[in-house]
């Protein structure tokens, strides 16, 4: 009974985690296209929405990945997965209430490994799929994403340099809408599924699925809706910040950074790479900024992405593994994750409060 | 032993799929871009047959973009 009441709460918990990923992660998706006026704002959130719900359909290779490759599902319980949760949340909320760009993808991962590093030790992380299939696709990816972006902008303004500027900047919005839908599609394909992979996880652990079980229908439609939600309503905000936050790009550039940003993941999210999107997107844009002029790229920004790199694994790894230890001196029952969840919801309530009253700028720590 | 834990193959095919799909679809969208400015202007300067030259690359270069991104999500949907 008590294992049940856990597994409730890592639903929920896993769902509401998916939620903010797609809320802050929507400037990522459709900033570049509502920079370069190639679609409305309303439009292109509606649309990435939309296209978040589909692409979480499309493939479970990343949740496979998340569910049996990073640890030992045989060892895992659901306070484990749990305690790994709110490891996650707490550095997305960290990072978030001081402005650091972060990844929610990293921070889901850390989380998980720390909590069952500290609940069985070293034995529980399955280090050929952690390195292999998280730490080196994320230092590769991103910097995959700026080569591609950067050669294709070469390219383009090479094929198009004598066109009249009119007739090139239509066609490039038009095909922002395809590049944008691509970049929609692939956010939810890989992040949706880093969800399904710990919902899965969890109910291995409780014994609800088999070891080798897929993501039931159920962990898939509903990850979808959290993401596609999550997308839709984290996009109002960002309405109003696109204008003064965002490097104008011409819509060549943003349909290089787009394409690349696409290919990357789609491509990484087919061998069941779970990604930071966030990085991905940002190597894309930073690319097709470079690939014009290289002082237009905001390297300070690089800068920051790298360190939040750096420290989001560990530090969420840290919070997993403590949230771990606290929740076990209530016993093994539901007690402790009952009064996590509560002492963490009074947390997430007052940090939203405090941040609304400060008035502070909304900042895009993503996936 | 760490050729094992890289993934080596799946990570080339990604950086591989990547760059193909990335710079190939770029470049062929700009191929119609570029066909439709020179069917414009072409057709202004009473170059029938250029233009239509020029329209053709541009409208193969967007059906092999749409090819390649119906490709894309099909190969996604069969694993």
């Amino acid at each position: 009974m008590s294992s049940d009441v856990i597994l409730v709460i890592v639903v929920a918990t896993a769902l509401a985690f998916d939620f903010t990923n797609g809320f802050h992660d929507t400037a990522n998706v459709v900033a570049t296209s509502i920079s370069t006026g190639a679609a409305r704002p309303q439009v292109a959130i509606g649309f990435a929405s939309l296209l978040n719900f589909v692409g979480a359909f499309i493939s479970i290779s990343v949740a496979a990945t998340v569910a049996k490759d990073v640890v030992d599902a045989e060892v895992i319980t659901p306070t484990i997965v749990f305690a790994g949760l709110i490891g996650a949340i707490a550095w997305n909320l960290i990072t978030w209430y001081f402005g650091l760009p972060s990844s929610s993808s990293h921070a889901l991962i850390g989380g998980v490994v720390g909590s069952a590093v500290a609940a069985v030790g070293f034995d529980a992380v399955i280090a050929e799929g952690l390195v292999g299939k998280v730490l080196i696709p994320a230092v590769v990816a991103p910097v995959l994403a700026f080569l591609v972006a950067g050669a294709a902008i070469g390219l383009s303004y090479r094929v198009v340099g004598r066109q009249r500027p009119g007739i090139v900047s239509r066609g490039y919005r038009y095909g922002q809408i395809v590049s944008g839908g691509l970049l929609a599609l692939a956010h939810g394909t890989n992040d949706a599924q880093k969800t399904m992979g710990i919902i899965t996880l969890a109910l291995i652990a409780n014994g609800t699925l088999g070891a080798e079980a897929d993501p039931p229908f159920w962990v898939i439609a509903s990850s979808a809706t959290a993401i596609a939600l999550g997308t839709y309503s984290g996009g109002w905000r960002i309405i109003k910040t696109t204008g003064t936050r965002i490097i104008k790009m011409d819509p060549a550039q943003g349909f290089s950074a787009q394409g690349a940003g696409a290919a990357v993941i789609l491509a990484s999210t087919h061998f069941g790479f779970p990604l930071s999107t966030t990085h991905v997107i940002n190597g894309g844009v930073m690319g097709a900024g470079a690939g014009k002029r290289l002082s237009a790229v905001r390297w300070g920004v690089a800068g920051n992405i790298f360190v939040a790199w750096l420290l989001t694994l560990p530090a969420a790894a840290a919070i997993g593994g403590l949230t771990y230890g606290f929740t076990r001196i209530f016993g093994s029952g539901a007690l402790g994750p009952v009064l996590v969840t509560l002492m963490a919801l009074s947390l997430v309530a007052a940090a939203f409060a405090r941040r609304a009253q400060r008035g502070a700028p909304v900042t895009a720590a993503g996936g | 032993m760490i050729a094992t834990i890289v993934h080596t193959n799946e990570l080339l095919q990604t950086i591989a799929a990547s760059v193909i799909a990335g710079i190939g679809v770029t470049f062929l969208f700009s191929l119609g871009i570029w066909g439709a400015g020179q069917f414009t202007e072409l057709s202004r300067g009473e170059r029938p047959l250029a233009a239509t030259a020029a329209a053709l690359v541009g409208a193969v270069a967007l059906l092999c973009v749409a090819g390649a991104v119906v490709t894309g999500i099909v190969v996604m949907t069969h694993k």
